[in-house]
């Protein structure tokens, strides 16, 4: 009966071994290495890290996760944090970190001011890629004017005949903050009534489904990003859906006045960084045209520097659109709240 | 009274509590400042959050009410084809978390979609998607969670169908009840307490979800939380919230217990010889078969194939796996988080019992709130009572930092899971505890055995089946659990569950298909290894 116990013991002492040479893995101190926290969870952005590695000898430690959790455990980790970048998708998550104070100055570098247009970056994030978010139709059924607007999607007209997705979505928390900022409060709630009468159904689904609800004749428009419909014709997601996207149009909207709607992918530097310098070398590479080229492949974002060429499944739509550059993208975390409160109350 | 205080007791004590610690954490860290969101809540929202919380809860105790019980009754009480293959296969449902069943409804519904893909294969071109159900959200969400949770009733159910007493419907037969009759008016009476213990469990589950609601974009008094605290910071509506769902759980939880206690009283039929299965015949075989077949089918057959499937379309995603890490990180969580909630749960089982300490046993019972708190909340509560205890600590002893053991770490995900799954495995040992008679203990004390002596050689190898049986329940868990593994976990680690949703969330369901598909091949190796225990008839 001792053996049991000896078993016991035994079994125990193994499992305090385990957990502390794990604990000395987990911990151990690569004394060149960066550490980036991410929202976004491409694979390729995994593949672009080990390229800086080869090029550097940085080491590149990655936790992915859902925004506002790794936001949370950021802030709570204070200056024990061993984060030193933060990445995710759309501007709006960004400004609403920065204005907690998460991020300290120094995203901008000298070398990327040079390349970076002012609108998609401060001086505490930049912008990695960009990405429009447009409206989609069917040609079969209806042909935008060259100069339809966002505003135009809550005609009367189109009763019936619009899918977007829910409000509690980041990306039309941030459109929606855009036409706050052009067209104030008090217009853009009486436009997201408009968008509600015109829904074809209630939201559901991702910004692919817009585009498939479209191209299944479920609606006349949709709003999504442009990606989602280069991943479909890019038959990563099967040959039905290809030729489901083939069957919808993008159109660029607000032509005639301030331009389409632009986000980004971005990252700062946090605040408790260890590793600021290493940040900052990372952050440039990714604005080589290198690391561009390999991310505008992968993702089919647009290029956030000059002299890169979008994917062409993306580019065949056309590069020469006006983008709106006017609206500082600084503003869609400003603008956050008032932008969801808006949707709330038309019942979005 | 001092003389029972011992080494035993202190750990009777001290483990519930460090369990308790994320839900006074929740609700202490709630009193300070507070922003504007519940007014925004009110006025929109907050009936929607309840409405959702409550109809999905409606939705799912009702379907899992009728998959559970209804094959329950049919695999204990008929013979018809394939009854003895039903009887383990419907609890491979365990083997596919509710979200990973989210991800194959959408895929096989949405336009142009699998369904679409199988139509244009049998008949051609055309145009099919007007055809194909939609699900809406609030549905989707309800069904998924249905067929992952319904074991849960069929399992409790069935035991105590096969238990019953077989004097009882013998006496009904006499008095001339029908079949149908005996079934509702002795049969399910008497089987009511186990029904009322899957279905909360079911219900408790249901409440914390946040994997499948938030996959759906359906907001719940859970999201509600999470967006209250996490994304708003507003931490006078998150309390309220909490406060809310926590009455929910609890109402569950007192409910859960009381059948319990009830369950004694009814499951008296040992040594009675079994029921004897009645031989189905004609109409009434076919429709047991395919109520089976469909119900197996729906929670495991559909999502397995539809990720097999995209694993074969797509093998390009197949290399982009590093499937060894994969395992091993898996494995590794697994096996410490077992190891170290069996080995404490026995501890506190027996100083329990050797205490006899009223408060301590309330305590334990207490300890059942990190089960009920929903993960997400509770590895947000673990976050920020450690980042608070380490500054204290620092502040006043002038300590070293120690949150990077604890956060970002395998330390910290094991703590994390214990605290999660704690009254798992605690109620799992004392459900064995108490078969052995608490005289054995006086005798071996009489016989001059120690309290370790006693429990390593009396106690230890008389639990064995229970031991394994909370093993492989904590794996289970361990394995399909995300959201604390997403949040706590260290820099470049990954579990199945993890990589799934890594994929999911940029839109490639095609690729979250395979290591979705690999947990539910570990999920269901466990189950199979533990189902002669599960469904045990003696």
């Amino acid at each position: 009966m001792e053996k049991t116990m000896n078993k016991l013991i035994r079994v125990i002492g193994l499992a305090i071994v385990g957990l502390f040479s794990t604990l000395l893995v987990a911990n151990s101190v690569f004394a060149n290495e960066v550490n980036v926290f991410s929202a976004r969870h491409y694979d390729s952005d995994v593949q672009l890290y080990e390229k800086f590695t080869a090029k550097t000898g940085i080491k590149v430690n990655v936790v992915s996760g859902k925004d506002k959790a790794l936001q949370k455990r950021i802030k709570e980790e204070g200056k024990d944090s061993k984060a030193d970048i933060y990445i995710t998708a759309d501007a709006g998550r960004l400004g609403a970190f920065q204005a907690e104070g998460m991020f300290q100055k120094g995203a901008s570098s000298a070398a990327l001011k040079k390349v970076v247009p002012a609108n998609f970056r401060s001086p505490y994030w930049v912008g990695i890629a960009k990405r429009a978010r447009i409206i989609y139709y069917n040609p079969k059924t209806v042909n935008p004017s060259w100069n339809m607007s966002y505003e135009d999607l809550a005609d009367p007209k189109y009763k019936g005949r619009v899918v977007i997705r829910k409000s509690s979505n980041i990306y039309n928390q941030s459109l929606v903050a855009s036409l706050i900022k052009n067209n104030g409060e008090k217009n853009t709630a009486a436009w997201a009534k408009g968008m509600v009468n015109n829904f074809a159904r209630k939201p559901t689904g991702n910004d692919r489904a817009q585009i498939l609800a479209v191209a299944a004749g479920e609606a006349d428009w949709a709003v999504a990003n442009t990606y989602y419909l280069a991943l479909m014709l890019s038959g990563k997601k099967g040959a039905e859906q290809q030729a489901a996207a083939k069957k919808v149009m993008p159109f660029f909207p607000n032509q005639d006045g301030r331009g389409t709607h632009m986000n980004i992918s971005g990252g700062g530097i946090l605040k408790h960084a260890p590793n600021k310098a290493n940040a900052i070398k990372l952050l440039e590479f990714l604005l080589t045209p290198e690391a561009q080229q390999h991310i505008v492949n992968n993702t089919f974002e647009y290029p956030m520097i000059p002299g890169v060429k979008a994917n062409k499944l993306i580019a065949q739509f056309g590069l020469d659109f006006k983008q709106d550059l006017k609206t500082k993208v600084s503003n869609y975390g400003k603008l956050q709240a008032k932008a969801l409160k808006v949707m709330n109350e038309a019942g979005w | 009274m001092i003389k029972r205080i011992n080494f035993w007791v202190i750990f009777a004590f001290l483990v519930p509590l460090l369990v308790a610690i994320p839900i006074f954490t929740v609700f202490l860290s709630f009193f300070d400042t507070t922003g504007n969101y519940l007014d925004l809540l009110k006025d929109t929202f907050l009936l929607k959050y309840l409405s959702n919380s409550f109809l999905i809860l409606l939705g799912v105790l009702s379907l899992t009410f009728i998959f559970g019980v209804t094959s329950a009754y049919f695999v204990s009480f008929y013979k018809f084809p394939g009854v003895n293959f039903f009887k383990w296969a419907l609890i491979l449902s365990f083997a596919v978390p509710a979200y990973i069943y989210a991800y194959s409804l959408v895929a096989f519904f949405e336009n142009y979609g699998t369904a679409f893909s199988i139509l244009t294969f049998l008949f051609g071109e055309g145009d099919y998607n007007k055809y194909i159900p939609k699900f809406d959200g609030l549905i989707g969400s309800m069904f998924s969670i249905s067929f992952s949770l319904f074991g849960y009733v069929y399992v409790l159910t069935r035991a105590s169908f096969v238990f019953q007493s077989h004097n009882l419907i013998e006496v009904g037969k006499n008095l001339g009840l029908s079949s149908y009759e005996s079934f509702f008016k002795i049969i399910l009476p008497s089987a009511r307490p186990a029904i009322v213990v899957g279905l909360s469990l079911v219900a408790m589950e249901t409440l914390s979800d946040f994997g499948t609601v938030d996959f759906f974009s359906i907001s719940t008094l859970t999201t509600a939380i999470y967006n209250a605290w996490i994304s708003f910071d507003d931490l006078t509506t998150a309390n309220q919230l909490s406060f809310v769902l926590l009455f929910f759980i609890l109402l569950l939880f007192v409910l859960e217990n009381l059948s319990r206690k009830g369950a004694k009283y009814h499951q008296n039929s040992k040594g009675n010889k079994p029921i004897p299965k009645i031989q189905l015949a004609g109409s009434k075989s076919i429709f047991a078969t395919c109520f089976c077949s469909i119900l197996f089918f729906c929670s495991f057959v559909f999502p397995v194939s539809q990720m097999t499937y995209w694993t074969i379309k797509f093998p390009k995603y197949f290399q982009d796996i590093n499937f060894w890490s994969l395992n091993m990180n898996t494995l590794l969580l697994v096996f410490l988080s077992s190891l170290f909630l069996i080995i404490f749960s026995f501890m506190t089982n027996y100083g329990n019992r050797v205490s006899k300490n009223k408060l301590i046993s309330y305590l334990s019972t207490f300890s059942v709130s990190g089960y009920a708190l929903p993960g997400i909340i509770l590895a947000v509560a673990f976050i920020t009572f450690i980042s608070w205890f380490s500054d204290f600590l620092s502040s006043i002893f002038g300590l070293n930092s120690f949150k990077n053991v604890f956060i970002g770490s395998v330390v910290g995900l094991v703590i994390a899971y214990f605290v999660r799954f704690f009254s798992l495995s605690y109620n799992g040992i004392k459900s064995g505890y108490s078969k052995i008679n608490n005289s054995i203990d006086e005798n071996a004390y009489l016989l001059g055995y120690s309290k370790l002596k006693t429990f390593s050689t009396i106690h230890l190898p008389y639990l064995k089946t229970n031991i394994l049986l909370v093993g492989v329940l904590i794996a289970l868990e361990i394995i399909k659990e995300l959201p604390i593994t997403l949040i706590l976990r260290p820099f470049n680690f990954e579990t199945f569950a993890t990589k799934a949703y890594s994929y999911a969330a940029q839109d490639l369901l095609e690729a979250a298909a395979f290591p979705s598909l690999c947990l539910i091949i570990w999920a269901s190796i466990f189950i199979l290894f533990i189902s002669k225990y599960i469904l045990s008839e003696k």
